[in-house]
């Protein structure tokens, strides 16, 4: 079957009126429950799935795949107007959404996220299409060795990330990656740094750092600052939509996301995530006046919306034909299927045509509806601004609380919160970026894990990270991305000198 | 009332109680019963616990509510259960880990299987495959020992995790066989079956529903089935036990059961007992235990108690020997 | 102007919380080697790292100058005990008893005065709370106190 009759066989798929109803349901209560920061798409699609034991597989994997990617834009939403970020990938678009909704640059912001998910999608999608084969061979062509090489290449690029010194950068990735090393330990089985609390054994809760970090510290900074109270009269209504200046610094930055994305999110794990720092790290490389990012630069949120939406669409290659979920959503998604006996496998492709490329084609139907849906409500949120502040904040920590409390049903996680949100207030004032430690938190058990298991599969050899090609590559990207700085640096210096 | 009356009711209660279990509890439930699962929506043991509960509620006659804590290997699950102990209306599924090796693999699980857990009756079983790539030429169990045996850790084998069920199977494995291969912790059968994909690793026990899509591509051999009979999942893999060279009574299975809190009214651990078992008698509730690499395995609260007993003892003799090491 | 108080002493708890993660680390977890590396190797290796990184953050602030940041104990405080009581109460009191608790706390820091617009805000957050999360995604969840 060629690419044009698949797409064909998918849409006619997508398109029966049940299915389309389904889908639109789906991602319409995704881009809903998405504004609720931490709770978004799990709570929602743990609450459809006894729906789903009633429908056709097709039907339900569609119905929470809309689910899944319409949360993300409305995950934007609380990430960019009120510092609420979910997930790490959403903690990367508060990083210059927030200090535009500070501006009064809240709508162009939004405006910009929902047009770069949408575009990074649809990258996505052709991606998919076109590559769908080896994409989902990709990620048995990894070896330990090389994931754990892409992720400390993934580290290093991104530790200059709203940091305004590389210490404070390197610092916070570090403390990150030692927060990661809480719970049992997967080689060893060891209990690292639990004390004696079981609630601990699967490691901190990734929503209550998130929540902590951002939300809880951001509403203590913010109580009695003035500016904050007055940020509703900074919102003339014009500012909802773009100036030709923004809209020429975004088609660049979301083609090169949305790659990005697409290559990475083909990799079980981590794919969001990387893609969505990655993106922004090249971002700031790139641009010419670097120091605008962190301050409300509209590439540092189209880039990396595009990237972690194109890697959300080709996540799920290695879902499916591989049975890999990238994070807990697909996981979700994945027992829908098996509860229907679908096992996803090798043989997907080529055993259920209909429900892959139905799926790839309602990616495209839903993203659309979303795009339509979203952008006029852009004008509804940003109304929510002009609720005074005292009214707001308090409702931030009840939502913020429930939101942690859904992941697991746990008050210890929310007691954890309060913890975590002490340690944020400090960040904030010693200007230490959370975002980052969200990274290092994310991928340090993945490194640990998949070096110790490199080194064990190589019986102690060192060797392996370079003898494998695409570990060896990773390991030179980092040292290039390490040594040039210093390089420049020299070079000034003996410029210098020379005079 | 009259006080003698009321006397005499409360003593027909009680001889009722002892002589009908099943009526005595006619008001049992009052109220919505929570079933606590270890682990999270929409995973094996929650869609498990789902297809239970969903007809125990019929039966019932009242809502059964599923409360996913997950976490620990399903410990967490565990604790959450004990803590809403008391009302008569709390209960749990756990998979075997948390009830046989639970409490030697973790500092402190915060419960005592024997003293604080009752038994309602097991759910099912799923055996395990032991898988390698079929690029790597073997094709049965004598070549795969005879390549395994060639050296210390001639061989590497991936797990989901230290002292899961897939570790300690393999481990029995290794002994019964008298070779020793190189454990590699992974945290997903997927992981592992891509690593072995991948040529990065050599073999792994898994999940039968883990395998066979990768056998029916062609990439992945089955060697051989954990179970003591042929499993109707993938029903041509041969037995393990009896097989090259390893004794008749080999099995390692890895079960999931109902359990309450210890202190239940014995009528109601009974009469649950009961309903469950005739709620896995139906076909049509085997077949979909089936389609996900379990099979239906009821029986009376002794029955699992039992089973706990024996698989604690069996599974501790494997972690001395690896502590051992 | 000052010295660059927030900068010396957040590079210096940076560096203790490094030092006594790697310290707990190495009394309590098995090493290893290359081979076979102990769940031990990694805290330790980034302890020490994060305690470097905390006093190369540290030591220049003592000589830079700086204005000095805002320390809000109040709010500080109170939110941080908004939060703890919700994560203790919500067991006990149920969700509309803990998020109208927890609201009232909340607005304790807020400048405007009065009690009766904390009184209304709080009952109606808790009515959106109820009717999003128990009526809308249907949280399992005990709403009234548990008696």
């Amino acid at each position: 079957m060629n690419t044009w009759d698949s797409l064909l066989l998918g849409l006619s798929f997508a398109l029966q009126p049940h299915v389309l109803v389904y889908c639109i349901l789906g991602v319409l209560l995704g881009s809903f429950v998405g504004v609720l920061p931490g709770i978004g798409a799990m709570a929602a699609i743990s609450l459809l799935l006894p729906l789903t034991f009633y429908m056709s597989p097709e039907a339900a994997l569609i119905m929470l795949a809309g689910v899944y990617y319409g949360a993300q834009y409305g995950g934007a939403v609380a990430s960019i107007l009120l510092r609420l970020p979910g997930t790490p990938q959403s903690a990367v678009t508060t990083l210059d959404g927030y200090p535009m909704t500070q501006q009064g640059r809240g709508g162009i912001a939004l405006f910009t996220a929902m047009v770069s998910s949408f575009s990074g999608s649809l990258i996505g999608i052709v991606v998919l299409v076109m590559l769908a084969g080896w994409l989902s061979g990709l990620a048995t062509r990894f070896g330990a060795a090389d994931y754990a090489m892409m992720m400390i290449f993934g580290l290093v690029a991104a530790s200059t990330i709203g940091a305004s010194r590389p210490a404070k950068g390197f610092a916070m990735i570090t403390l990150g990656v030692l927060l990661g090393c809480i719970g049992t330990d997967v080689n060893s089985g060891a209990q690292r740094f639990t004390f004696g609390h079981a609630e601990l054994l699967d490691g901190l809760n990734l929503v209550a750092l998130a929540m902590g970090l951002f939300g809880v510290a951001e509403v203590i900074a913010n109580i009695r600052n003035p500016e904050r109270q007055s940020i509703a009269a900074r919102i003339p209504l014009r500012s909802l939509l773009p100036t030709r200046d923004d809209l020429r610094r975004l088609p660049l930055p979301i083609l090169r996301g949305g790659t990005l994305g697409s290559f990475f999110g083909a990799l079980p794990g981590t794919g969001s995530t990387l893609s969505a720092f990655l993106a922004y790290a090249t971002e700031r490389r790139l641009a010419r006046q670097p120091e605008r990012f962190g301050k409300g630069a509209v590439e540092g949120v189209a880039g990396p919306e595009a990237g972690n939406n194109a890697a959300s669409i080709t996540a799920f290659t290695p879902t499916l034909t591989l049975g890999i979920p990238g994070d807990p959503i697909m996981a979700l998604m994945l027992g829908a299927l098996i509860i229907h006996g679908v096992q996803p496998g090798p043989m997907m492709l080529e055993a259920r045509p209909e429900m892959f490329w139905g799926l790839v084609a309602s990616f495209g139907i839903g993203n659309l509806l979303l795009i339509l849906i979203n952008l006029p409500l852009i004008g509804i949120w940003i109304a929510m601004l002009r609720i005074p502040f005292n009214y707001l904040y308090p409702a931030i920590i009840v939502f913020l609380c429930l939101g942690v409390y859904s992941v697991r049903g746990l008050a210890f996680d929310i007691v954890l919160v309060a913890g975590i949100g002490l340690a944020g207030y400090l960040m904030t004032l010693a200007k230490l970026s959370p975002a980052l430690l969200l990274l290092g938190f994310v991928l340090g058990p993945l490194i640990e894990t998949n070096l110790r298991r490199a080194l064990l599969i190589a019986r102690g050899d060192p060797m392996v990270f370079l003898e494998r090609p695409i570990s060896a590559g990773f390991v030179l990207a980092s040292m290039v991305l390490l040594l040039v700085p210093l390089w420049k640096i020299w070079r000034r210096k003996r410029a210098a000198a020379d005079f | 009332m009259n006080t003698s009356i009321t006397w005499r009711l409360a003593l027909a209660g009680a001889i009722c109680s002892v002589v009908l279990p099943a009526t005595a509890q006619a008001d049992w439930p009052s109220q919505p019963v929570r079933v606590f699962v270890g682990f999270p929506a929409g995973s094996s043991p929650d869609v498990l616990a789902r297809i239970v509960t969903e007809a125990l509620s019929e039966r019932l006659g009242q809502p059964v509510v599923i409360e996913n804590r997950p976490g620990a290997g399903g410990v967490i699950g565990i604790q959450q259960m004990l803590v809403s102990a008391g009302d008569g209306h709390t209960f749990g599924t756990t998979i075997n880990g948390p009830m046989t090796t639970a409490q030697r693999m973790m500092d402190d699980t915060g419960f005592n299987v024997a003293e604080d857990i009752a038994p309602v009756t097991l759910l099912a079983t799923s055996p395990l495959v032991l898988a390698v790539a079929s690029a790597s030429g073997i094709e049965d169990l004598e070549s795969f020992i005879a390549a395994a045996g060639a050296e210390v850790d001639a061989l590497t084998y991936g797990s989901v995790g230290q002292g899961s069920g897939a570790h300690l199977t393999a481990e029995l494995f290794a002994a019964e066989a008298g070779v020793s291969m190189l454990h590699i912790p992974f945290t997903s059968y997927a992981e592992v079956t891509t690593s072995i994909i991948g040529g990065e690793i050599n073999a792994g026990f898994m999940a039968p529903s883990a395998a066979m899509s990768f056998v029916e591509a062609g990439t992945m051999n089955v060697l051989g089935i954990t179970s003591s009979e042929p499993f109707g999942q993938a029903p041509d893999v041969p037995l393990i036990a009896g097989n090259a060279g390893l004794s008749d009574d080999f099995r390692a299975e890895l079960w999931n059961g109902f359990i309450a809190p210890a202190g239940t009214d014995e009528a109601i651990i009974a009469r649950l007992s009961a309903e469950i078992t005739e709620i896995l008698s139906d076909p049509e509730v085997q077949e979909r235990m089936l389609g996900m690499g379990w099979q239906v395995a009821p029986g009376t609260a002794d029955d699992m108690a039992d089973r706990i007993a024996a698989d604690t003892e069996m599974w501790g003799a494997v972690i001395d020997r690896i502590e051992a090491q | 102007m000052q010295r660059d108080w927030p900068e010396v002493w957040g590079g210096l708890i940076l560096a203790m919380i490094g030092i006594g993660a790697a310290f707990y680390a190495w009394q309590n977890y098995d090493l290893g080697t290359l081979r076979q590396m102990g769940p031990g190797f990694f805290p330790v290796a980034m302890g020490v790292a994060l305690c470097g990184f905390g006093l190369i953050i540290a030591l220049p602030g003592l000589w830079r100058r700086s204005e000095g940041v805002p320390f809000d104990i109040a709010s500080l405080l109170l939110i941080l005990a908004a939060v703890l009581v919700f994560g203790l109460a919500l067991p006990r009191l149920g969700l509309v008893g803990t998020a109208f608790a927890t609201v009232l706390i909340a607005t304790l820091p807020a400048e405007r005065r009065g009690w009766v617009w904390r009184g209304v805000l709080a009952l109606a957050i808790t009515l959106v709370t109820v009717l999003v999360f128990h009526v809308g995604l249907r949280m399992t969840l005990p709403l009234w106190p548990r008696l």
